[in-house]
């Protein structure tokens, strides 16, 4: 490992590895524009510039490999001199737009120049016009006078998606980002363009003039759309100011996972987040005919483990069925299986899941729900959710409202009128709601905390990123609470008091959590 | 005893003071009415709201927004008086200019101006030099509070 000196501090870094990258290990950041740790240095930016002794000319960072016994100085009077002087050919040309400006708050090009800046004004000659709503995707749109030439869109474009679809045309002050032959950018990735965008030149439709980011709360989280399991970064509005509408999650953007998804996710997961708001489960009741009666889930736990109970007790152990997901987490799966299965003898397991939809080869999977892999590894014993099984039984639990989507209402209807209680935890509204009995409300994951297992096997924990408000229950708790009202293994249930209580028991049961 | 003395002394000329301000101010006040001498000030109470006092230059009443040449609202949205309101009581939503010059107009401007403490802020803040607070209107009072919430078409009046 070379031992290399940044402003007098001896580091040691592994092999092959960038000035930019070396000092940004140790936790000393160098400002750039262009360079990205998804693809190799371009060096178009020359904001990376460094001093290295010995050398006459400045460096640049983010294109140097480190030597044994260099020696670098990041903040010299000659750096910060040229850096300086690289942001003012950058404004020369660059529009007065941060009001306006969607990036405003989080711009690498703001936050440089409040930190070298207040130079005063070279250029007396007016700045060149230049487009300002170019159709670059199908949700993007590119400002040409904003954008800084970094080509980091092109590169994207070139070695993540492999289109190809832009590059930088023409030279000198007319070069600008342009599209080749399609009619503009349309991919499952193309969301990450935004994202990448140094500057505010490409600002996403979905996103575009709806806040501003800095009354957003950033809040870490796993996109649940499919078996991937991105990391995610969940933008929401954090309460302030009060008058902004209600709106919760303004934007979903990629964390940085290079197991999982590197620094991307797909625009399916990206502009999909609607879900979290509409449609949503919001009222526990319990429907008797017409009569709707709210009520508290304490008292809801009471009457169906009352049911439970009477049909245990007559050994009916056969005429109770649960209806799973694979929306559901690792612990709640696992808790299904040690309460109904283990605890209650229920063999009547089925699982409903969403249809699955179309995969790609990169990131998004056929398979639209979260957690397969982890229903698969604890191991529970479902069946597809035939009617007629349904149809003789005295009680049915169904979570998740996906047993509506695959079949058809009247059959559905005629099955269920012959079970003689019905629970549904649900956490968005569906045709099951009017079919049933008691319908609870439940988080969908960004409201709950636990983990996930992803396509590949991954266990990934995720805590609560938006607070679940409604008179619902998390469903891990409503399991506990059954298996607690129920006495089953008292001792076993009553020390699994938290997600993190039940994966550690998860880990100590089932060898692959280990 | 002298104390006692001492005190009704104090009495008296506290109330030789009382009358000499009345006489000087009923006299110039009587003046004034007759038109005569009307410079020089008596200390005389304001007749609101029949009189009105002329507000200083940089008074703060009642915001309005500022229109361009061509009749649109100045207004950007660009959030930054909603983020710098310390009352929490303007609301903005934008919408997308036909013009790419312009690009960001306010669907929706709302000042509640039950909450507004008349701070000036957002007078301070904004950019585009969209909204002001020199209406010289301070009778801001209404009987319901729904009255009191200013919509982009009152604003602009
Ligand atoms: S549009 Fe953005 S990412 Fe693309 S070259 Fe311009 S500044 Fe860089
Ligand atoms: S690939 Fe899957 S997990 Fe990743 S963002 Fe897309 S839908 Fe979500
Ligand atoms: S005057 Fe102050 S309180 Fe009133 S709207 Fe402006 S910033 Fe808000
Ligand atoms: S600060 Fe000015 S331009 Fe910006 S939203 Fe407020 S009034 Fe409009
Ligand atoms: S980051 Fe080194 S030149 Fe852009």
């Amino acid at each position: 490992m070379p031992k290399i000196f940044i402003d007098d501090r001896a580091v040691e870094v592994a092999e092959g590895l960038t000035l930019l990258q070396a000092a940004e290990s140790v936790g000393i950041p160098i400002p750039h524009f262009c360079y990205h740790p998804a693809f190799p240095p371009e060096g178009s930016c020359r904001m990376c510039l460094v001093e290295i002794e010995g050398l006459p000319k400045l460096e640049l960072a983010c294109s140097t490999v480190v030597k044994e016994g260099l020696r670098v100085r990041t903040m010299s009077p000659k750096v910060v001199e040229a850096r300086k002087s690289v942001l003012e050919f950058l404004l020369a040309e660059h529009p007065l737009d941060c009001p306006i400006c969607d990036k405003a708050g989080e711009c690498k090009l703001q936050d440089y120049f409040e930190e070298y800046g207040l130079f005063k004004s070279q250029f007396k000659e007016a700045k060149e016009k230049r487009e300002k709503k170019f159709k670059l995707g199908r949700n993007l749109i590119l400002d040409r006078e904003r954008c800084i030439l970094c080509t980091r869109c092109v590169r994207f474009l070139n070695e993540i998606t492999k289109t190809e679809d832009a590059g930088i045309l023409n030279r000198g002050i007319h070069s600008e980002v342009g599209i080749f032959e399609s009619e503009f950018i349309d991919n499952n990735y193309s969301g990450n363009l935004a994202q990448i965008c140094p500057v505010g030149a490409i600002t996403d439709t979905d996103f575009r003039f709806k806040t501003r980011v800095w009354f957003l709360e950033s809040r870490e989280s796993i996109c649940p759309l499919c078996s991937r399991g991105c990391n995610i970064i969940m933008d929401s509005h954090a309460g302030y100011p009060r008058t902004l509408p209600t709106r919760r999650v303004y934007r979903v953007r990629a964390r940085q996972n290079l197991d999982v998804n590197f620094h991307w996710i797909c625009d399916y997961g990206r502009y999909g987040y609607a879900y979290l708001d509409e449609g949503r489960e919001d009222r526990l009741v319990w429907k008797k005919g017409d009569r709707e009666t709210r009520l508290s889930w304490d008292k809801a736990a009471q009457i169906l483990s009352e049911k439970i109970r009477s049909l245990v007790h007559l050994r009916k152990n056969s005429r109770i069925g649960i209806v799973l997901h694979t929306n559901l987490t690792n612990e709640e799966l696992f808790l299904a299986d040690r309460v109904f299965r283990k605890g209650l003898g229920v063999e009547k397991l089925f699982l409903a899941d969403p249809p699955p939809g179309k995969g790609d080869e990169f990131l998004l999977t056929a398979d639209r729900t979260a957690n397969r892999r982890g229903l698969q590894e604890v191991g529970l014993p479902v069946q597809a959710p035939d009617l007629k099984a349904l149809s003789g039984l005295d009680l049915l639990l169904i979570f998740g409202h996906y047993l509506a989507a695959g079949t058809s209402p009247s059959d559905l209807k005629n099955a269920l009128e012959k079970v003689e209680t019905k629970a549904l935890f649900a956490s968005h509204k569906s045709g099951l709601d009017g079919l049933v009995d008691f319908v609870i409300p439940v988080p969908v994951i960004a409201e709950k905390n636990g983990s996930l297992t992803n396509i590949d096997g991954r266990v990934q924990p995720f805590v609560a990123g938006l607070s679940f408000a409604g008179d619902g229950i998390a469903e891990w708790r409503a399991l506990l609470d059954l298996a607690r009202e129920l006495k089953v293994e008292h001792k076993y249930f009553s020390r699994l008091a938290s997600p993190e209580a039940i994966y550690r028991a998860l880990r100590k049961e089932i060898p692959f959590f280990k | 005893m002298i104390k006692a003395l001492g005190y009704f002394l104090e009495i008296i000329k506290g109330g030789l003071i009382t009358v000499r301000h009345f006489v000087t101010n009923m006299w110039f006040h009587t003046l004034k009415v007759l038109g005569l001498k009307a410079k020089r000030r008596g200390a005389v109470t304001i007749q609101y709201p029949e009189e009105k006092k002329e507000l200083a230059a940089r008074h703060r009443s009642l915001h309005r927004l500022l229109r361009r040449e061509d009749g649109k609202p100045r207004c950007v949205s660009c959030l930054l008086c909603v983020t710098v309101c310390p009352s929490e009581c303007i609301s903005v939503e934008a919408a997308e200019d036909p013009d790419s010059e312009i690009q960001k107009v306010p669907a929706k401007f709302i000042i509640d101006l039950s909450r507004c403490c008349f701070c000036g802020f957002c007078v301070e803040a904004c950019p585009e030099d969209a909204i002001r607070m020199d209406t010289g209107k301070i009778e801001v009072a209404e009987y319901r509070r729904a009255d009191l919430i200013y919509d982009l078409d009152k604003l602009l009046k």
